[in-house]
Parts: structure tokens; C-alpha cells; sequence
């Protein structure tokens, strides 16, 4: 078989005038502007364009289309495409994927002489033994991967997304769908028809019949009059809940492809049908191809197939074929009719061309074999939507069974007819829905907009009342008396499949799992119901018996690029970031937020803060803002301890719990007026716990008068802590007494601070300095900041970061949620049982708290190695002696910079907690060091002096 | 193959190398890898799932127990549900002592597996990274590391640029919006190929006698003495369930289901804690071979690894919302890519070729559900979420335990339903969020 | 993507909205036993068909509120939207 560039066909999409210069494994090709890489490489005389995956046996042109799973290349840096698809460009760097060292010479091909040995599922058979050898064959194995090679260089370049609201979108842009989406669009619905292939009108593109391409130019005209949007080489790759559509918009000016996301409120469904390869012996020799191969080949870009043809036929698209054929001098050596009873058997050849083709028993010289045997129904949106479609032996093709009112089909997939039959159908169809799109909408609309009226009744909801689409009879044939591949790109035959079917692998889906057939790129487009007819026959039954497997989404491979799109993760930082930046500051990733973690050295930090004055910037702690008679109720509801004799300039600290006693966050809230409130929560907590007092308020509580607005970011808030904090304050501070018995410890203030008003500062700290937290309108925390550095230079003020604090707060013996306790820590195991009032009425969590009460638990204790220059890493295990039995385990661990020790917080088994327990901390060096619980969490200043100061 | 106190009804037709290569010049074909046989109205003990738990129970039972007399049933094929749905992930690198006792017995069996059961399933143990983006969960990764190393198993905590070492593909600069700060390394983990190891359960337990009855469903399961209606609930006992090809009798009636877990269990009266959630999965188009280990991020919600087809397999976690369609969704693969295009930029022009989805049964702390029920006779082994194929050997080597014998084995006492009801659970949670 | 019909907001995508699992009623804390008390933290009905849950608004009105799905097919209950349902594997 040679195939050569023949004279200008009426139909042909390419531009002679227009070449195009590219390599092909090195070499130079050369091609015009409307190729395909394929038809490029076909019109240069190339016969061989892949190797198979198992067999490394020679592959031609098969479909030439999408679909053709022996014409994966590697175009540049991009693997696995799609050669009988993609265009030509101009210097594109286009080789062989599955070949070494070369297409035309591939050492692997000697597996095709081992091919009774390689039968499906050799490999679960052999390779057992012995074990120590089985890496080493899974690498060989591993260099079988099909497929082309990525390039780790890749940038992931420009990807956006697009998101619709078109009332219709019809798949596919062949006469049917055209006509759908033109009735649609007159009848007032917003329409996006969406075309698999370069340009609109399906199998009419290339079909040499007069009528046919007079449609086509028609079809044509009519759309580029019309509102329709139409996007061509772009495929509705999916069709989801409620018709969310997924469409791949591949020829995007910009993006190397782009994800288009449609909540459509109709769907057609036309992708048409594809052409169904035979098996039989040596089909798949180069040389071997559909009708519609040779269809295209020959109308659109001017490509003889072969010199001489036999051509089976049971169709008309084969009796077309002749004609194409005969037209660019390819001399038919045979029809052979499949309607009649004629039947092929076998090629003969080379492993790399055709010489003959047996047919009725006769073997006829011949270089090109054209098969028509039938079709698949591309059913996958349809399968997607729920539907079951159903086989109709008289057709030999599946069709839809019941798909949801929202999802039409048309077209192929719905039945047969001549041209005009098929647009009339279309046309009904695109009414259709357009008619059900409108009434979607209107109650979309009606159930959206509750304060704004909809204008009309409901429409009522289209019957479908389309004359029925008829249905071709075609002879069914699925292999012929021998056996021959079923899945090209996986190396498959219908022999394979038989013998999986007697071992016991007799449903579709055991078969596919064990032969691996249909799993390749066309992911059965063109073997499914091969493979079923093959099952089928092992088993005795029909196809309708067997049933056929589920087309899973996506319907056409799609980029992972085109899927992720743009990285759209918030980076949050307070309003004071900016001064951090510009003061050496190394920042800590705390979920979303951007926080300081320290500007050097945190242990200095944290002597300054013992010494002098420090401040930090701790805008991310949670903060909703509580209004309404009713809040005190709520507080009470929500925490464990007593919240309903508060007053008004009071702060309490308080904890959380699930309903499963489970610890959930913690903080303080203060009172700032009557009815006014400020909870603070933690920060990884603020969302969290936003969503919990509005579920109690809401579907437990829906009686109360609480208003809740969360303010965290509202407010920039400023942690001034140290023993020379109150004067630092006092320099900026306007309108409040700071004075320690004015303002003592645990009590709020509203103030003017540094000029601005409408700051709010609670008397409590973290660090167990003397401290004041300010919470500043956040527009105006930088300036606040940058205020009381000015002001409290000669005071030694500095800055402190996240790690700073942490030390302080572990000298103290604060707890951490979510890093001191963990998804089972009960309220009392924190040591703060006494908190817990169970003489309350109710509140989160009471029953399992009160039942917990008479339990021993495991207790967050506190902990000093006894050697003090040792700090268990975060994590250490405590152990019982030089066993391997857990006991508990390092939660928290730092060097305490004011005491000169190391420090701890850990969770320890019940009988270990009590102070001046010796227990054994495992390392992660392995070593293992005594260590010892003391009697309260706070490793400093025990007693709180400092911080009341 | 070790037939301990199981009956070995006819020789097994070996697999090996030899053998392929003597039927290949015959031309011979191999024999079905188990037999279709016809429903009896009575059985020693019946197993409802005809997965990797279900088979992997019924040939422990087989194997360690005698007990011969067994159907499986499946209302679908062998491996349709959840076994042939999973990512294939194998490790022991958990949590709780509880865990990691428990699954180190499963990699255990799974290394044994193909020299036991004479079929190559294919356990690549190439390594596990479980990444961390924050210094929480890099704390996570420690406080696992440490409890993996007291349970023996081989775990620890590796820096950027170890990770680079063992996996050149990913970006562990500090370029990402969240940058890798470390990882949990567990050489021993790797992947499994699923299917093999339902058909090589299927297979072993068919030699000693054990019956599977696909396109078999229950429909109902027939009990006495219980407190709820028809002598269901708790304090009654099963005598036998109802099929659509016919009535069974037995004394013994194990769910072995996923997804169908509550559905099942509410046929013989007892509730289960648990929700259904599908867990979605896709594969890429094969590229050759890039990606040496499994990768896990907990934080990106995302696991990959390479087959040796060399298409890329990628799982995240589970729907949000209950659910029993396993249509799949888009937003599950847009959520998938972005992240992993954040750990491996260079896979950006590699294609999504098939997405799909299986059920998961979710616990409350993640952590499954199995032995006794309220009913007597009627055991579950249930609640896996998303971690139950690699569970699967030490699953079925418990269940069949606590099925012969009537008592719970230690290694799942953490794991029985009672926990529920004291209030004693699990503590997986943290870690196995996206525990893959 | 399930368009979720806020009562509020009207359908919205369900990645608008956190979901707040089957809906059950609190058993009074004070007489509660344990057994009660843990089936409503831990126990569920999780049918295959019409669940009774909730959904919360968090993008939207920041409502909660309690609807009618079937499980099976994603069906909400009143009123569905037009373009019914179907169930089962893809």
C-alpha cells in the first residue's frame, strides 16, 4: 500500500498554496495548511505510524480520524497525540511513540513470535517465583508502557476556564445536531453547538455526493446567520448531575486547551456513530482500513489509499467508498458484499503491508483492504446521564432506551434515515429543547429570585411527540470465520478473549479487567462491542445477553492542564504584613494565612518580652462579633463552663466541646455593652466554629435573639505584651483608665488608641506577660503598629513572631487544640475539668462529659526531661520502660529560653499523670530519657503574677 | 500451597512459567479459574460480597478453619464493587498502635500472596510518600513515624531533599503555593494489582470446595428471636438468607459488603455507624515510566502513583455529600489536577482518559467495622471507607477466625461495633482523612 | 455538579454548600442513656432512597436548612426540578 497526494478534490479542506514544513522522527516532511499529521504523513507515502503495545507489530492508518488508536505521536513535549486529529503546524517536532531504536526496526517485534506464549493474563501466571527476582521483572515489564514521554520541564503555561448558562448545547455538529441547534436557536433559546472535528457538518464533510455537499454549504450558511455559538474541535466530554457539562476546547487562541463548564438546561446528544472495525485474521496489517478512512483520506485532504482495493462492504458509506476510491484511480480488485453473504477471511503480507486479501475463498492481489462492517453508537453521554441503551440485533448497534427528559437525542444515535429524515429529526429535536429548555429556566428563575416575580405561568413541560427515527436493518458482523485483533492499541484478539471468556473471566467486565481490552486510548470507541460480540460467542448467547459495559466520562481525553485551570488558593495576610516584610521577617504558613514566625532570633524575642515590651500581630484568631438578649444563653449552650452572670467589661475564658465530649476550640469572650459580645476562637478554628454557633442557633435554637457577624478580618489585633506594656499603652492610648485596678486582669475596654477610635483591648495574654490585646479597625493596623514601635523605642518594644509565642505560651502551659489534644481528647483530659459545669441545664457535649467524669483518661500533663539541655522532638513516644508499650506521647516541646530547660506538654495514660511521675521519652534517635510530670501545666510563673501585674 | 485443615477437592492447575510455556506449544487452554456451580439450600456459612474481604474470608475459613461448605455471594461479578476500584495502595504506616499492628499483618500477607495462592498479583512495594505542606502535618508525619517504628514497621520522616532523591518528579521547591516541608516514608508500601488478588482468592478458596455465586443477590436474611420485627435485632440469631435464585439456610451469615453495608445489615436488624460516600478515581493515558513510588498529600486531598502500564492512577477523598450514584463528577477531576499539577507541574499536557467512582462505607473514626453483631450469627466486616482493599488478607484471616471459633481475635478487638455504644473509638481519624 | 435548592438562594451549586448529613433529633441531654445518646452521635439510617438531611448555605445565605434527596439518584424533593433522574452506575 502507497498512499500519494492526488489532484483537488471539490470537498478537500487543505490549502495547496499553503505548505507546511515539520519533522517526523528527524526527518523532513512536508505537509499543507488543513492537514492532519496523519494525512500529512500518508500523502508523503508513510505507512507505518506506531508500533502495538504487546506484539511491537507494524501500525497503519486505521480510522483516520480522533479515534485511530494506532496514531498516537509525540509532538514536541506533548505525549499521546492524537495524529489523525490534530492539524499540521508549521516546524511541529512530531515522532513515533512505542519504538526502539526505530519505527521501521523495532527489537521488540520479536515478541510477535512468543504470541502463544503472551496470552492474556500470562503475566498473573509466571514471575511468582522467586520472590526477590519479581522488581527485576516488573521493570522489564514497566519498559512494555505504551505511550509517549513527558517532559518534567513542562511549564503548566496559560489555562483558564469558562463558565455557561446556555439553554441547549448539542454535541456533536453533524446535519442532525446543526438542524437541532438551528430550531432551537429560532425558537428563542441561547444555543452552543459544539463540533468534535475541525470544522461543522459530520459525515457530510466528506462525502463527494452533490445533494450532500449542498446541504453541507446550506447547513453552513444558515449557522453563521444565526445566534448559535458554535465551537469546533471542542468535545462535551462529560454530562453531570443536573446537565453540568464538561466541554474541551482544544483550538483556544491562547490556552493550550481550555475546560469550558456549562450548566446547560438541555442537552442533544449527536456525536453520530463511529465506524466499527472487523476482526479477522490480519486485520490489522497496515493496509487495512474503514470506509470512513477512506472517505476522508480521499475528500477531505486529497490522499489516494492504495493502488489496488478490495472493499467489504454491508453498508452504504462502503458503497461510497467505492466510488471515492475509483474516482483518484485506486483500482477495485474486488467488492465484496457483507449484505449478500460475501465474507473476507484473512490478509496476506508482510507484517508491515497488505499483498492480498482472502475473500469467498478466493485470495485477490491487493494493497488496500476497506472495510464497512457496521457501526458503534457512542452512547457515553447518554450512559452518563443514567440511561441503559439497549442492542437491537436487526440494526446491529445499540440504541437509547430511556434517557431523562433533559438529555435528547438525535441523529445516529437515535436511528436512520436519508439526510433530510436525519434533519427533520434534528429539527424536532433542537424544539424540543428549546420548549423544555424555557420551562428549566422559568423555574430556575421562579425558585431563585423569591422577592422578584417571574413573569408567566410555568410552561408545561414538552411532550415529546418527534417521529421516531427508523432503523436501518444491518447484517450483524462482529469476526469473521478467524480470529484477528479486537483491540489494536492493547493488543487484544478475539482468540484472547475467547479463552478468557473459558477461563472463567465471562462477563464483559471480568474480561476487560482480565485481558485489558478496551482500556487503551480509544477506551472502547472502537472495541466494545467487539469485545461483547466475542464474549458473547464464547458463551453461547447473544449481544442483548451479555450486555454491554458502561462508558465512564470522559468522553475524549482532556489535559490535566485544562482541568486545573488557574490556581486559585487566597493568600491572607493582616493589614500590618507589609511592616513585617520590611523588618526581616521569616513567615510561617498557617492554612491560608501568612503569619510572622520570627525576625532572627525567637528566643531573644522572648527574653525581650520577659524584660521590656513586645509586640505581635495576631489578626487571623477568630473573632465574631454576638448581639441580642439572648447571647448569654448561647454562650452557655456552646461552652462548658457558666456563662450567664458575665459583666458588662468582663472577659472569661472558655472551652469547646462536640456533642461527643471531644475538645473543639477554645478562647475568651468578653462583654463589651448590654447585649454586645466578642467571642475570639483560634484561628485554624474561626471558620469552623462560625458554622457550629450558627447550626445551634439555627436548627436548635431558632427561638433566640443572637445576631452573629464574624469579624476576624474586620480587625487587625495587636498583642502588646511585657512589663512595660501598660506604659507603652499609655503613650498611645486615649479615653480608658489603664490603670491595673481601673483595668484589671480579664476585663475589656473600648479606647481610642494611637488616634483611632473604635478599638476594643482585653487584659489577657498567651505569653503570661502583663498584656493587652488590640483589636484595630483593620484599615488602620499597620498605623497602629507602626505607632507603638515609635512610641515605645526607648521601652526596648520589638517585635515578636509566632514561634516567640509559642515558646511563652508552652512555658506556661497553655494547650494547643488540635496539637496538645487530638480527635479523642475528652473536655477533663486537658486539666481544666473543673470548668466543666455538669449542674447546667445543657450544652454541647453535657452527656458524654458527664459520663466521662467517672472515667480515667488520658491527661494532657506537662513535662521536664530531667536532663534540661535535651528537647524531644514533637511526636516522641513515651514508653514504658525499654518496652515498645505507648503511654503516651510528646505533644508540644521547645527550650525555654527564660528557664534555661527544656519544656514539654504531653498526653500520658491516666495512671501517669499525676505530678512527679518518672517517665521514659523514646527519641527519634532512638535513645530513650527519663523525664518527669509536674503538678501543673505552667513550667513558669505558676502562680500568674506576672501576668495580673 | 499450604492446605492447613482445608480439603483439597481436586488438584489446582499451577501456575508457572513451565506450565505457560507447555500449554503455549500445545496450544492447550487453561481451565476456569472457579467453577460455576448451582445454589444449595444449605451452607455452613454464608458470605455476602464477593470482593477481596468476602473470597479472602471464605478461603481463610477454608484454609485455617476446615470449614469447606461456604458460598460467597456477589449480586454483581467477583470484584465489582470497591476491589476493582481502588488505587491499589498497600501500606501499615498508621496512626494508632491499633492500626499499625493490624495493617503490617496485611502487607505481611500481601508479600506472601503470590507464592501462597500461586497467581502474581503483583505487589510493587516501590515506596509510599505521604507529603506534608504544613509543620502540622509534618507533626502528624513524626507522631506516625514513631508509632510505626515501635510496631516494627519501617516509616520516618524525610526532608525535601530526600524526597527529591526517591522522587525526581515532584516539586520540592518552595515555589507552590503550599511547598513540601517533608514526608513520611515507608519503603514497604506500594501497589497491588486489585484484580489479581480477588481472582486469586476466588481461585484458592474454589479449590478447597468454597462456592461463588455471582449475579446472586440477597434480598433478605432470615432470623429468630430478636427484639425487632419478623425476629430480627438484637438478642435473635440468623437461620438463613434470601436470594434471588432461592432461599439458603445457615447458621453463619458474614457482610462482607461495601457500600451496601447498612442496607445488608439492616436485613437482620442491626444499624450500623455509618455513611456512604463515593470515592471517585481516574487514570491518565500511559506515558513511559516517570514516577518511581505511591505519593500521597493529605493536605492537597490528592494519592498518585504509575502502573506499569504507565498510566497514572489518581484517587483523592470521598464525595462530600452521602450518596449511592457512582456517576463521578467534574469537579472531582478539576480538584485533582490542580493539585497535582501543584506537586508535579511537568504532567500538565497528560490527559484524564477514564474517571470512575465506588462507595465507600464511612465511619466516625475512620476505622473500620468488624466481628460480632447484637445478632447471633450474623458477623460484619464493614465500614472500610477508603482503606479497605489494602486491608483486605488480614481482614479475612480475622473474620474467618471469629467466625470458626466465635470469638473476636485480638488483633480486632479495637475494631468491634460495641465501641460505638461505649464510646471508645478509634484514633485514625486525624491521619487517615486521606489516608491512602 | 448537583444543583442544590437552597430555600433561600434557589439551586446552587452543591460546591456552594456544606453538607450537614442525615438530619436527626437531638435526644434530651438529661435523661439521655448512653446507648441513645451514641446512636445519635454515631448511628445512621443511610437508605438507598429519600434521606431527610441538611445542607448549609456557606457561600450563599449562610442557612442552614433541612431537605428531601434520594440517595440513590440525587433527586431533591419539592418541588424537583424539571429533567427527572435517573439512578444507578455510569
Amino acid at each position: 500500500m502507497t498512499m500519494s497526494r492526488q489532484g483537488v478534490q471539490p470537498t478537500e479542506v487543505i490549502d495547496r498554496a499553503a505548505k507546511l514544513r515539520f519533522r517526523w522522527n528527524g526527518k523532513r516532511f512536508s505537509g499543507f495548511e488543513g492537514d492532519t499529521i496523519a494525512s500529512a504523513l500518508a500523502a508523503s507515502g508513510e505507512q507505518i505510524f506506531s508500533r502495538s503495545m504487546k506484539y511491537h507489530r507494524p501500525r497503519g492508518i486505521l480510522t483516520a480520524d480522533y479515534w485511530d488508536p494506532n496514531l498516537m505521536v509525540q509532538v514536541g513535549d506533548d505525549p499521546n497525540v492524537r495524529a489523525g486529529h490534530r492539524l499540521l503546524e508549521s516546524g511541529m517536532d512530531v515522532r513515533s511513540q512505542n519504538a526502539w531504536p526505530s519505527l521501521n526496526r523495532d527489537i521488540k517485534a520479536a515478541n510477535s513470535l512468543l504470541g502463544r506464549f503472551l496470552t492474556p493474563g500470562f503475566y498473573y501466571k509466571t514471575f511468582m517465583r522467586p520472590r526477590w527476582l519479581w522488581p527485576t521483572y516488573e521493570r522489564v515489564l514497566a519498559t512494555f508502557a505504551p505511550g509517549g514521554k513527558i517532559d518534567l520541564d513542562t511549564s503548566h503555561a496559560y489555562h483558564d476556564k469558562r463558565y455557561t448558562h446556555p439553554d441547549v448545547v448539542v454535541a456533536g455538529a453533524g446535519p442532525a445536531g446543526i438542524e437541532a441547534a438551528l430550531a432551537a436557536s429560532s425558537a428563542g433559546a441561547s444555543v452552543m453547538l459544539v463540533s468534535h472535528e475541525h470544522s461543522v457538518g459530520g459525515h457530510l464533510r466528506y462525502s463527494s455526493d452533490a445533494a450532500d455537499q449542498a446541504a453541507l454549504v446550506e447547513l453552513r450558511t444558515a449557522l453563521d446567520a444565526s445566534d448559535v455559538e458554535v465551537l469546533t474541535d471542542s468535545t462535551v466530554t462529560g454530562r453531570y448531575e443536573d446537565n453540568w457539562l464538561g466541554i474541551v476546547q482544544r483550538n483556544h487562541p491562547i490556552a493550550v486547551e481550555r475546560l469550558i463548564k456549562a450548566r446547560a438546561k438541555t442537552l442533544v446528544a449527536a456525536p453520530g456513530l463511529i465506524e466499527r472495525p472487523y476482526v479477522f485474521e490480519g486485520n490489522d496489517r497496515p493496509g487495512v482500513i474503514t470506509s470512513g478512512a477512506a472517505r476522508r483520506l480521499v475528500n477531505l485532504w486529497g490522499v489516494k489509499p492504495g493502488e489496488r482495493a478490495v472493499v467489504f462492504s454491508a453498508n452504504a458509506e462502503g458503497d461510497a467508498a467505492v466510488a471515492d476510491l475509483e474516482r483518484v484511480g485506486t483500482e477495485i480488485a474486488a467488492v465484496i458484499d457483507g449484505r449478500t453473504g460475501g465474507h473476507i477471511s484473512s490478509t496476506r503480507g508482510s507484517s508491515r503491508a497488505v499483498d492480498a486479501v482472502v475473500a469467498d475463498g478466493a485470495s485477490i492481489d491487493a494493497d488496500l483492504l476497506v472495510v464497512a462492517a457496521g457501526w458503534t453508537a457512542p452512547t457515553s453521554l447518554l450512559n452518563m446521564a443514567g440511561d441503559r441503551p439497549v442492542y437491537d440485533p436487526a440494526a446491529a448497534r445499540f440504541f437509547p432506551s430511556d434517557p431523562p427528559s433533559n438529555v435528547l437525542a438525535t441523529g445516529g444515535l437515535a436511528g436512520d434515515a436519508d439526510l433530510d429524515g436525519l434533519r427533520q429529526h434534528g429539527a424536532a429535536t433542537g424544539r424540543l429543547a428549546a420548549a423544555r429548555a424555557a420551562a428549566v429556566r422559568h423555574r430556575l428563575q421562579a425558585r431563585t429570585a423569591r422577592a422578584l416575580p417571574v413573569e408567566g405561568d410555568e410552561p408545561a413541560w414538552a411532550p415529546d411527540e418527534r417521529a421516531p427515527l427508523g432503523r436501518d436493518p444491518h447484517p450483524e458482523l462482529y469476526r469473521a470465520d478467524t480470529h484477528g485483533m479486537v483491540d489494536m492499541s492493547e493488543d487484544i484478539s478475539s482468540k484472547d478473549l475467547v479463552a478468557a471468556a473459558h477461563e472463567g473471566y465471562d462477563s464483559v467486565e471480568l474480561a476487560k479487567r482480565y485481558t485489558t481490552a478496551t482500556m487503551g486510548p480509544s477506551q472502547g470507541k472502537l472495541e466494545t462491542v467487539n469485545t461483547v460480540a466475542a464474549i458473547a460467542e464464547a458463551r453461547g448467547e447473544t449481544i442483548s445477553e451479555v450486555g454491554t459495559t458502561v462508558w465512564r466520562p470522559p468522553y475524549a481525553p482532556l489535559t490535566l492542564g485544562a482541568l486545573a485551570g488557574r490556581m486559585f488558593e487566597p493568600v491572607r495576610v493582616s493589614s500590618i504584613h507589609p511592616w513585617h516584610e520590611a523588618n526581616n521577617v521569616s513567615v510561617i504558613q498557617a492554612g491560608q494565612w501568612l503569619r510572622p514566625d520570627h525576625y532572627g532570633d525567637p528566643a531573644a524575642e522572648v527574653r525581650n518580652v520577659r524584660r521590656n515590651v513586645g509586640l505581635i500581630d495576631v489578626t487571623p484568631l477568630g473573632k465574631l462579633d454576638l448581639r441580642g438578649p439572648d447571647v448569654p444563653k448561647l454562650l452557655s449552650l456552646l461552652y462548658v463552663n457558666k456563662w450567664m452572670r458575665l459583666g458588662i467589661g468582663r472577659v472569661r475564658y472558655g472551652m469547646m466541646c462536640a456533642e461527643d465530649g471531644v475538645v473543639l476550640d477554645d478562647g475568651v469572650t468578653g462583654r463589651l455593652g448590654e447585649d454586645h459580645y466578642m467571642m475570639s476562637t483560634t484561628s485554624s478554628g474561626a471558620g469552623g466554629v462560625w458554622e457550629w454557633v450558627e447550626n445551634w442557633l439555627q436548627t436548635e435554637r431558632p427561638d433566640w435573639q443572637v445576631h452573629v457577624t464574624p469579624v476576624t478580618t474586620a480587625y487587625a489585633s495587636i498583642n502588646v505584651a511585657g512589663p512595660k506594656s501598660r506604659e507603652l499603652m499609655g503613650r498611645v492610648c486615649e479615653g480608658v483608665d489603664l490603670d491595673a485596678e481601673a483595668f484589671p486582669y480579664m476585663t475589656v475596654r473600648q479606647a481610642t488608641v494611637a488616634g483611632v477610635a473604635g478599638c476594643f483591648m482585653w487584659r489577657i495574654g498567651f505569653t503570661g506577660e502583663l498584656s493587652f490585646e488590640l483589636h484595630v479597625p483593620a484599615g488602620h493596623g499597620l498605623h497602629v503598629w507602626e505607632a507603638l514601635m515609635d512610641a515605645g523605642s526607648d521601652l526596648g518594644v520589638a517585635p515578636f513572631g509566632l514561634e516567640g509565642q509559642r515558646i511563652m505560651r508552652l512555658e506556661k502551659g497553655h494547650f494547643i487544640v488540635g496539637q496538645d489534644t487530638d480527635g479523642l481528647t475528652l473536655g477533663p483530659s486537658t486539666g481544666l475539668g473543673s470548668l466543666i459545669k455538669l449542674d447546667k441545664d445543657d450544652f454541647a457535649g453535657k452527656p458524654e462529659l458527664a459520663w466521662a467524669a467517672d472515667r480515667s483518661l488520658p491527661m494532657v500533663v506537662a513535662i521536664q526531661p530531667d536532663d534540661p539541655g535535651v528537647v524531644p522532638q514533637e511526636a516522641a513516644q513515651i514508653v514504658r520502660g525499654d518496652t515498645n508499650e505507648i503511654l503516651g506521647r510528646i505533644t508540644s516541646s521547645r527550650y525555654s529560653p527564660t528557664l534555661n530547660r527544656s519544656i514539654c506538654l504531653g498526653q500520658v495514660e491516666p495512671d501517669l499523670a499525676a505530678g512527679g511521675t518518672k517517665v521514659t521519652v523514646l527519641l527519634e534517635s532512638g535513645e530513650r530519657i527519663g523525664a518527669t510530670v509536674i503538678d501543673h501545666h505552667a513550667h513558669f510563673d505558676p502562680a500568674g503574677e506576672r501576668l495580673r501585674g | 500451597m499450604a492446605a492447613i485443615g482445608g480439603r483439597l477437592r481436586r488438584r489446582p492447575p499451577r501456575y508457572s512459567a513451565a506450565a505457560l510455556a507447555w500449554k503455549g506449544l500445545r496450544g492447550e487452554s487453561w481451565p476456569r479459574v472457579w467453577r460455576d456451580c448451582d445454589l444449595k439450600r444449605s451452607y455452613d456459612a454464608v458470605v455476602i460480597g464477593g470482593g477481596v474481604h468476602g473470597l479472602a474470608t471464605a478461603y481463610y475459613l477454608a484454609r485455617d478453619h476446615g470449614m469447606t461448605d461456604v458460598a460467597v455471594l456477589d449480586k454483581a461479578y467477583l470484584g465489582s464493587g470497591g476491589s476493582g476500584r481502588n488505587t491499589a495502595i498497600v501500606r501499615s504506616n498508621y496512626l494508632t498502635p491499633e492500626g499499625v499492628a493490624f495493617y503490617d499483618r496485611s502487607v505481611h500477607l500481601y508479600e506472601q500472596m503470590a507464592v501462597e495462592l500461586n497467581i502474581n498479583v503483583m505487589f510493587s512495594q516501590r515506596g509510599h510518600l505521604t507529603l506534608a505542606h504544613s509543620d502540622a502535618s509534618l507533626r502528624t508525619m513524626h507522631w506516625r513515624a514513631e508509632v510505626n517504628k515501635l510496631g516494627g514497621v519501617n516509616s520516618s520522616v524525610i526532608g525535601p531533599d530526600e524526597i527529591k532523591k526517591e522522587c525526581p518528579s515532584l516539586d520540592t521547591s518552595d515555589h507552590p503555593r503550599y511547598p513540601i516541608q517533608g514526608a513520611l516514608y515507608h519503603p514497604p508500601g506500594g501497589v497491588v494489582r486489585h484484580d489479581a488478588v480477588v481472582w486469586g482468592y476466588a481461585r484458592a478458596a474454589d479449590h478447597m470446595g468454597v462456592e461463588m455465586h455471582q449475579k446472586t443477590e440477597v434480598t433478605d436474611i432470615v432470623c429468630e428471636g430478636g427484639d425487632g420485627p419478623d425476629g430480627k435485632g438484637a438478642g435473635g440469631r440468623v437461620t438463613g438468607v434470601r436470594t434471588n435464585r432461592g432461599d439458603i439456610s445457615t447458621p453463619i451469615v458474614i457482610n462482607c459488603t461495601a457500600g451496601w453495608a447498612s442496607l445488608i445489615s439492616t436485613m437482620a436488624g442491626v444499624r450500623l455507624p455509618i455513611t456512604t460516600h463515593p470515592l471517585q478515581a481516574a487514570v491518565t493515558e500511559p506515558v513511559k515510566m516517570f514516577l518511581p513510588t505511591v505519593v500521597v498529600s493529605g493536605s492537597l486531598h490528592v494519592y498518585v502513583s504509575q502502573t506499569d502500564r504507565g498510566e497514572l492512577v489518581f484517587g483523592a477523598s470521598v464525595d462530600p455529600y452521602a450518596n449511592y450514584s457512582v456517576r463521578g463528577s467534574l469537579e472531582f477531576t478539576e480538584g485533582l489536577a490542580g493539585h497535582v499539577l501543584e506537586l508535579m507541574p511537568g504532567v500538565s499536557r497528560m490527559r484524564i482518559l477514564r474517571q470512575w467512582s465506588g462507595l465507600c462505607d464511612m465511619t466516625p473514626d475512620y476505622s473500620p467495622v468488624m466481628g460480632f453483631t447484637p445478632v447471633d450469627g450474623f458477623l460484619v466486616d464493614v465500614g472500610w471507607g477508603t482503606y479497605g482493599f489494602k486491608a483486605a488478607p488480614v481482614s479475612g484471616e480475622q473474620m474467618a477466625e471469629a467466625a470458626a471459633t466465635g470469638r473476636t481475635p485480638k488483633l480486632i478487638e479495637a475494631f468491634a461495633l460495641s465501641r460505638f455504644d461505649n464510646g471508645e473509638l478509634v484514633g485514625e481519624k486525624g491521619a487517615a482523612s486521606v489516608g491512602h | 455538579m448537583l444543583l442544590v435548592p437552597c430555600p433561600n438562594c434557589g439551586p446552587r451549586n452543591s460546591t456552594d454548600l456544606r453538607y450537614g448529613g442525615e438530619s436527626h433529633a437531638r435526644p434530651d441531654p438529661n435523661t439521655a442513656s448512653p446507648s441513645e445518646w451514641r446512636a445519635y452521635l454515631y448511628l445512621r439510617d443511610n437508605p438507598a432512597g429519600w434521606l431527610r438531611e441538611n445542607w448549609y448555605c456557606a457561600s450563599g445565605c449562610r442557612r442552614w436548612f433541612s431537605i428531601e434527596r434520594n440517595t440513590a439518584t440525587n433527586e431533591f424533593r419539592d418541588p424537583p426540578l424539571p429533567g427527572d433522574k435517573r439512578g444507578g452506575a455510569a
